[in-house]
């Protein structure tokens, strides 16, 4: 008897092909784009300098930190511009060398240099400190050692400068605060796909779409009168668990509540909208559970949550760029962490409405009054 | 009120509906009869524009389906409201979706269909019969010119069955076109207007009491005859036989007209001790039923 229970099972499942493609090229898809996309080396880390020193030596530090491909160097004019340029997101690391660095260099006077490294995301703080030592290499520094050519040699400093570490945004490197904010989004992500995810699918196969699609109700009164409750159901869920974020481990309160407002409705509306879409293509419930871990996991993967997207081969980036989750967790980590300014998150948040217009636009042209 | 030209339907290829015109008038019961298969649904649906004729127009009330939905409505197969919603909920979502918000109107529909205990009751908790009931009201609830069932009575005793029909009827002489379609030969007689599915094609039109013409000329026997496989078997083998067909102790025969009364007399005396009678009858729904699925399959 168990044995006919299985056979039937695993004929059921044969004959359902699109279940069959999810079960066999999800995993494909999956395991290709992980195994080229999941690296923990950064590369290309953005990183603003203030130089005011101008020399040779400083050459020979800029050069040692780009050589490597581990930091791509830009100019700023101010140590406040570092700082600027860290908390716009534009850059993730800066150091600063003062103009009196040369001048002390050569009196053995152990000048100081100072790093500075973006500390809301910890693992991707750790490489950069780890990288940033190829700046005090020994091939970088032997030009360093400055002694009369009359004396001996003499023990002077191990290092010619020292190099002074900034963490900005996060300076005990809280894991918690890194994470959080985007674990909100990640829960919201799953609990908006998965309960739009079947809410057509569900109407298809309890056969109420069928009297649904006999009244004169329009397509996009359909597609909205749809999204709404869910949008609504999904916000009040955002400031529970963010609420729960604040009581429970002391996450920082945002530079702006109107702004961390839009940030939920956006970012609710786009993963509503995008599992109404899963649900206009799913044929079962099942399909449509299929669909949404399908996105959820690179979602979580690929979108600079957990893995830094300095660490993102460039060849896969753009699929990073596609993820609406990206830039939500640059939103929620600019508005709790790093207090960027609204003007540096305009784009993300650009981004991210133009997700849920495209995603409802497509599910209103998806949907179809027949059967 | 109902005008379908030349409807054409293909799934994968497979033709399902085959060039069916239809001319249903107000006031009518129409009754679209045919075996499982034959397209009967697919039909109902293209004219309820839920599925989207290949080929072919359909005009409801003089206007295109899309522009007529708010004159008619459509009751499925299987019960298509919302199980968690409660009786009165359901009722009152559909209502809306047609802009009808009179709350009077709508208590006398559940009244006039017994629903009134059950107004607060779950739907999916409803019995089948009740179940089809809300379905009814639901579609009558912006009070539709044309109303189409699509089996409105499969799974329904007999007694509810009753008492459905005299509605269909009261809604008739209220003016309002009914379409059902069906496989029950009871509903199908009750009907003022017929036409006979098979295989996606009308191969017969017309009232309950002419649509027997469609079998052309033939002859129906009954005999009173206990079930014997091998009389059935011995009269199949006879030429010009079209239908052996067995109710309990009644045997019914449909045969061409060059095979007589004797033949079949003689066939079964030789199986039979006894002598029995093989009477001429009056070819009922049923056989016309039967004889015209099994000669468009053939």
């Amino acid at each position: 008897m168990i044995a006919a229970i299985v056979k039937k099972e695993l004929l059921q499942l044969r004959r359902d092909p699109r279940l069959i493609g999810l079960i066999i090229v999800m995993p494909i898809i999956m395991l290709v784009l992980f195994g080229m996309a999941l690296k923990l080396e950064p590369k290309n880390v953005r990183m603003a300098y203030f130089d005011e020193d101008h020399s040779i030596f400083t050459n020979l530090i800029k050069t040692s930190l780009w050589s490597d491909g581990y930091f791509d160097l830009y100019q700023v004019n101010s140590t406040e511009g570092i700082v600027e340029e860290i908390r716009a997101g534009r850059a993730k690391a800066g150091f600063h060398v003062k103009k009196t660095f040369s001048a002390e260099l050569i009196e053995n006077e152990q000048p100081h240099v100072t790093f500075y490294v973006d500390g809301t995301m910890p693992s991707l703080t750790t490489a950069m400190k780890y990288h940033s030592g190829s700046a005090t290499d020994a091939g970088v520094t032997n030009g360093m050692y400055f002694s009369d050519a009359d004396s001996k040699n003499i023990v002077i400093a191990d290092e010619p400068f020292i190099m002074d570490t900034v963490i900005l945004f996060n300076p005990d490197e809280k894991e918690t605060w890194f994470f959080l904010p985007g674990v909100i989004g990640v829960l919201i992500m799953q609990i908006a796909l998965i309960l739009t995810g079947i809410t057509v699918v569900r109407e298809r196969e309890k056969r109420t779409l069928e009297q649904l699609l006999v009244t004169p109700l329009s397509k996009t009164t359909f597609i909205i009168g749809k999204l709404i409750p869910y949008i609504f159901i999904a916000l009040l869920d955002f400031y529970f668990i963010l609420g729960a974020g604040w009581l429970l481990f002391d996450l920082p309160q945002p530079t702006s509540h109107f702004l961390m407002f839009v940030l939920a409705f956006i970012y609710v509306a786009v993963m509503i909208s995008l599992g109404l879409l899963i649900s206009l293509f799913a044929k079962t419930q099942q399909q449509a559970m299929f669909l949404a871990i399908f996105i959820i996991v690179p979602s979580i993967l690929l979108s600079g949550f957990i893995f830094p997207l300095e660490a993102i081969p460039e060849s896969i980036r753009p699929i990073s760029n596609i993820i609406p989750f990206t830039f939500f967790a640059d939103i929620i980590r600019g508005l709790l962490v790093k207090h960027t300014l609204f003007i540096d998150l305009l784009s993300s948040y650009l981004a991210l409405t133009s997700f849920a217009v495209v995603f409802t636009v497509a599910s209103i042209i998806k949907f179809r009054k027949t059967l | 009120m109902i005008s379908a030209y030349n409807l054409v339907k293909r799934f994968n290829g497979n033709i399902a509906v085959n060039n069916v015109s239809l001319n249903v008038d107000k006031g009518n019961i129409f009754g679209l009869l045919g075996p499982n298969a034959a397209g009967k649904t697919t039909v109902i649906r293209m004219l309820c524009g839920i599925i989207k004729n290949d080929e072919g127009d359909v005009k409801i009330n003089n206007m295109s389906v899309n522009k007529a939905k708010t004159d008619f409505g459509y009751v499925a197969q299987h019960f298509g409201q919302y199980e968690e919603l409660s009786v009165w909920e359901n009722l009152k979502f559909y209502a809306s979706m047609y802009d009808v918000h009179d709350k009077e109107h709508l208590n006398s529909l559940l009244d006039r269909y017994n629903l009134t205990p059950y107004k607060n009751k779950r739907a999916g908790l409803l019995s089948g019969g009740y179940q089809r009931r809300l379905a009814l009201v639901c579609a009558l609830a912006h009070d539709p010119k044309v109303l189409f069932l699509d089996e409105p009575t499969a799974g329904i005793d007999p007694v509810t069955r009753k008492l459905l029909w005299d509605d269909f009827y009261r809604l008739s002489t209220e003016g309002k076109t009914l379409f059902v379609t069906t496989h029950y030969m009871e509903e199908a007689q009750r009907c003022t207007q017929l036409a006979f599915l098979s295989q996606g094609k009308v191969v017969a039109e017309g009232t309950p009491v002419t649509i027997k013409d469609a079998l052309g000329e033939v002859h129906v026997y009954s005999s009173q005859t206990a079930y014997r496989p091998d009389i059935h078997k011995a009269l199949h083998n006879l030429p010009g036989m079209i239908l052996v067909n067995q109710f309990g102790n009644e045997l019914r025969i449909v045969v061409e007209p060059t095979l007589t009364q004797s033949i079949l007399q003689e066939t079964m005396n030789s199986l039979l001790c006894d002598n029995c009678s093989v009477e001429l009858v009056e070819p009922n729904l049923e056989d016309v039923f039967i004889a015209l699925t099994q000669s468009t399959s053939e």
